[in-house]
């Protein structure tokens, strides 16, 4: 009998042990979903006299809380800015901390109704801007003060940087620092073989074919990063086609994959997918790594990006790379927008929240950031230019990609664009998959087409998405 | 009374319960996730879900997770744990292999080191122009492969990755099988073997049996971990892998809630990953009852 006994004893104790189990992942599947409850209201510190060096009335005391998203830029830049703020304002507490995940983080504060006052709301995870557009400052009144040294910040400005961070008519960030979206290849590896900088997609695949008689590639690609050749695409096919291609995308548009320009973007990207002109196994290598079997081993020439490259991949450049950027080709010889148009976008949106206690601070804090030596500052320690404008002097402190930047722009005169739906509506992760296939070469411009389409009508057709009209 | 359970099922009830039910109620609404207006919307997400082939996608991999990787992880262990503890030398004392003790170290290495670590060291090895793999069979002749992406095409994005779950976890399990098969008594073995029973004979109709629960706990637990696979899968391939085929429910959760800020629908598929689950861990029950877990030996 005892012994039975015990052998029960020991059956309960594996019953418990498989009960815990199974509650477990329970709890991880779906605790990671509560939330908090109602807003409190929020309790805002008392404001101070409003003057001319003071627009927006912050007051002696008080905290200031700001989060920064901490990627490529790193945050001592707004370091530099929170330390200006506290010799001004002595008697407030400056707390600048970094975030790698901004809408994880985020979350409960801005349910709980206890947001920070300044929040660089960038990265992959950032927070979609329609779901929390209604909880933002107007920033109008930052940019329609003057800042440090007396101008009136919108005249400092480049042109259209606001248009990323304005949604139907409010100002609900500022993107302080200025990305221009190029093709980067070696201006030395160029010169040294007396290839040409391709500016139709013939000359492209004409290149792809001299890259090859070297035993290179044209393109190169890492999974996370394959849409970047989308970025590319709708690049091309805008200057193509027109304005009438950015608003069919940025309006989600049924058949705006369909149109004829971005039609001929992707047949002459499958030309070269099928010629073999592109470095494979991109599907399966880390994106860093392969932009560094760009920038280092030089596999490839060309390589699509954001100006972030260069400081990307300081560490993991070959010497005398003389890394430049150029306008992304076109199809034929007269697009609607001439070849030299690029998208530019200023990056990295500070937003400040309107439950945030003290969001006087929040606002003063961004117009350090935006006068002239928070500005250089940041220009010099990053090899980037910020929205600011004139603060990157000729030799581009001895960066070739800065000093191709400046001059990207100013070829462009008036046809700067950029686009926003992408990253809107949160489409990014499932775009990379058919990319990542398409330059694989196991899907064909078709089948690109068939999948981008279907993403984006679904995004169009899901009535629980607040839509942002772009005109 | 009020201390030893009150208390202990308070923290349960607030911590663990109102959670589960908190999170079933937001999956009837289409709640954003950013600010506190909850419209209820009833089992429209539900309907969503079941018409969103993405979804089903992931649904069906982190099924076919749940099947492959325990029956895999369960039987290799099974293998090493009989060969380190009975598969030794068949004369005198039962033994395991000569440096048993060796192997059995070794084969706990994986599980110390943490998953993410795991992730990125097999991600190098796959690499297709530098990693370790391809170098190898290139090395030894299979030129096609060179340049092969083994997380990067959809033949062999969810083997490859199943593959290092697999390496990941077997130590573990051997050892918890090492030690049930430590708990039979050596005289058991030893009766059989002068009955003539062999090595193999030994194993599928003496320890098997004898530690039926062990394999049934391992079993669930396992699978538990299959349906979950977030952070092998997430750092195996972050964005779902080639054509969404290594894509698991719990990716798909996480991207809804915080890249597309829907927390609703995310719920939603938080609530079908539990049932899944829960259905999972019945049949493993269900199954050890059928195949005669009921009248065993060690029961």
């Amino acid at each position: 009998m005892s012994i039975q006994n015990k052998q029960l004893q020991r059956r309960g104790f594996l019953r418990g042990a498989l009960a815990t189990a199974v509650l477990l992942p329970l709890g991880g599947a779906l605790a990671s979903c509560a939330g908090g409850g109602g807003g409190g209201a929020a309790t805002t510190a008392a404001g101070g006299a409003v003057s001319a060096t003071n627009p927006f009335g912050v007051a002696a005391t008080g905290a200031l809380d700001a989060v920064i998203f901490k990627g490529g830029y790193g945050i001592d830049y707004v370091d530099f800015a929170g330390a200006i703020l506290k010799k001004n304002y002595p008697g407030i507490d400056v707390k600048i901390s970094p975030s790698t995940d901004i809408a994880q983080e985020m979350q409960p504060r801005f349910v709980g109704g206890t947001p920070p006052d300044l929040i660089d709301n960038s990265g992959a995870k950032s927070i979609g801007f329609s779901t929390i557009l209604d909880q933002l400052e107007d920033l109008k009144s930052v940019t329609e003060a003057n800042n440090l040294e007396g101008t009136k910040i919108a005249d400092t400005l480049y042109g259209g940087v606001l248009a990323p961070g304005t949604f139907n008519g409010k100002v609900a960030a500022i993107n302080y620092v200025l990305t221009v979206y190029a093709l980067w290849y070696s201006k030395s590896l160029f010169d040294a073989n007396g290839w040409k900088v391709p500016t139709t997609w013939d000359e492209a695949l004409a290149l792809g074919a001299a890259a090859k008689a070297k035993g290179k590639y044209l393109f190169l690609w890492g999974k996370e990063a394959a849409t970047y050749y989308q970025t590319m695409a709708i690049e091309s096919a805008i200057k193509e086609g027109g304005d009438e291609v950015r608003l069919a995308l940025e309006n989600l548009k049924p058949g705006c994959w369909s149109l004829p320009a971005m039609q001929s973007v992707f047949g002459a990207l499958e030309k070269i997918i099928k010629a073999g002109y592109i470095k494979p196994g991109g599907s399966g290598t880390q994106f860093t790594a392969a932009q560094a079997q760009w920038s280092n081993n030089q596999d490839a020439l060309l390589y699509p990006s954001g100006s972030w490259i260069e400081n990307e991949m300081k560490d993991q450049t070959k010497a005398d790379f003389k890394m430049t950027g150029t306008p992304v080709p076109v199809v034929s010889a007269s697009p609607k927008i001439p070849q030299t148009g690029i998208r530019s976008a200023a990056g990295e949106p500070f937003i400040v929240p309107s439950k945030g206690k003290n969001v006087a601070a929040g606002k003063e804090l961004l117009r350090i950031m935006l006068s002239k030596d928070s500005a250089v500052n940041f220009a010099k320690t990053k090899l980037a230019p910020t929205v600011v404008k004139g603060t990157v002097p000729a030799d581009g402190f001895g960066s070739t990609a800065l000093v191709s930047q400046t001059t990207m722009l100013d070829n462009a005169k008036t046809n700067i664009f950029t686009w926003n739906f992408v990253d809107l509506y949160g489409m990014n992760p499932d775009q990379l998959v058919p990319w990542n296939s398409f330059l694989d070469g196991k899907l064909d411009a078709a089948g690109l087409t068939k999948a981008l389409q279907d993403i984006t009508d679904k995004v169009a057709n899901d009535s629980s998405v607040t839509k942002i009209e772009v005109k | 009374m009020v201390v030893f359970l009150g208390l202990p099922l308070a923290i349960y009830l607030v911590f663990v319960i109102s959670p589960f039910v908190q999170a079933m109620y937001y999956s009837l609404t289409s709640w954003s996730g950013f600010n506190d207006k909850m419209p209820f919307v009833g089992f429209d997400n539900y309907v969503k879900l079941f018409h969103d082939d993405i979804f089903m996608l992931s649904v069906r991999n982190s099924i076919i997770l749940a099947i492959f990787l325990p029956v895999i992880t369960v039987i290799l262990s099974l293998v090493l744990a009989t060969l380190v503890t009975i598969g030794g030398s068949s004369r005198g004392q039962i033994k395991g292999l000569k440096g048993s003790g060796f192997y059995r170290i070794v084969s706990f290495f994986p599980y110390v080191i943490p998953a993410v670590v795991i992730g990125i060291i097999w991600a190098q090895i796959y690499d297709p122009s530098s990693g370790l793999l391809n170098g190898i069979l290139t090395g030894i002749g299979f030129d096609g492969l060179k340049s092969y992406p083994w997380l990067g095409d959809p033949r062999t994005a969810m083997i490859a990755s199943m593959v290092v779950i697999v390496w990941g976890f077997v130590g573990f399990y051997m050892i918890l099988f090492i030690a049930a098969i430590k708990g039979i008594p050596a005289e058991t073995f030893e009766a059989a073997r002068i009955d003539g029973a062999g090595r193999f004979r030994t194993a599928t109709t003496i320890t098997i049996p004898l530690i039926r629960d062990n394999i049934q706990t391992a079993y669930v637990y396992m699978g538990i971990l299959a349906l979950d696979a977030f952070v092998y899968m997430s750092v195996l391939n972050s964005t779902g892998g080639p054509a969404n085929s290594t894509l698991v429910m719990s990716q798909k959760l996480f991207t809804t809630a915080f890249s597309k800020s829907q927390f609703g629908l995310a719920c939603a598929m938080g609530v079908v990953l539990a049932a899944i689950t829960l259905i999972f861990s019945a049949l493993v029950f269900l199954v050890n009852r059928i195949t005669g877990g009921k009248q065993d030996v060690s029961e």
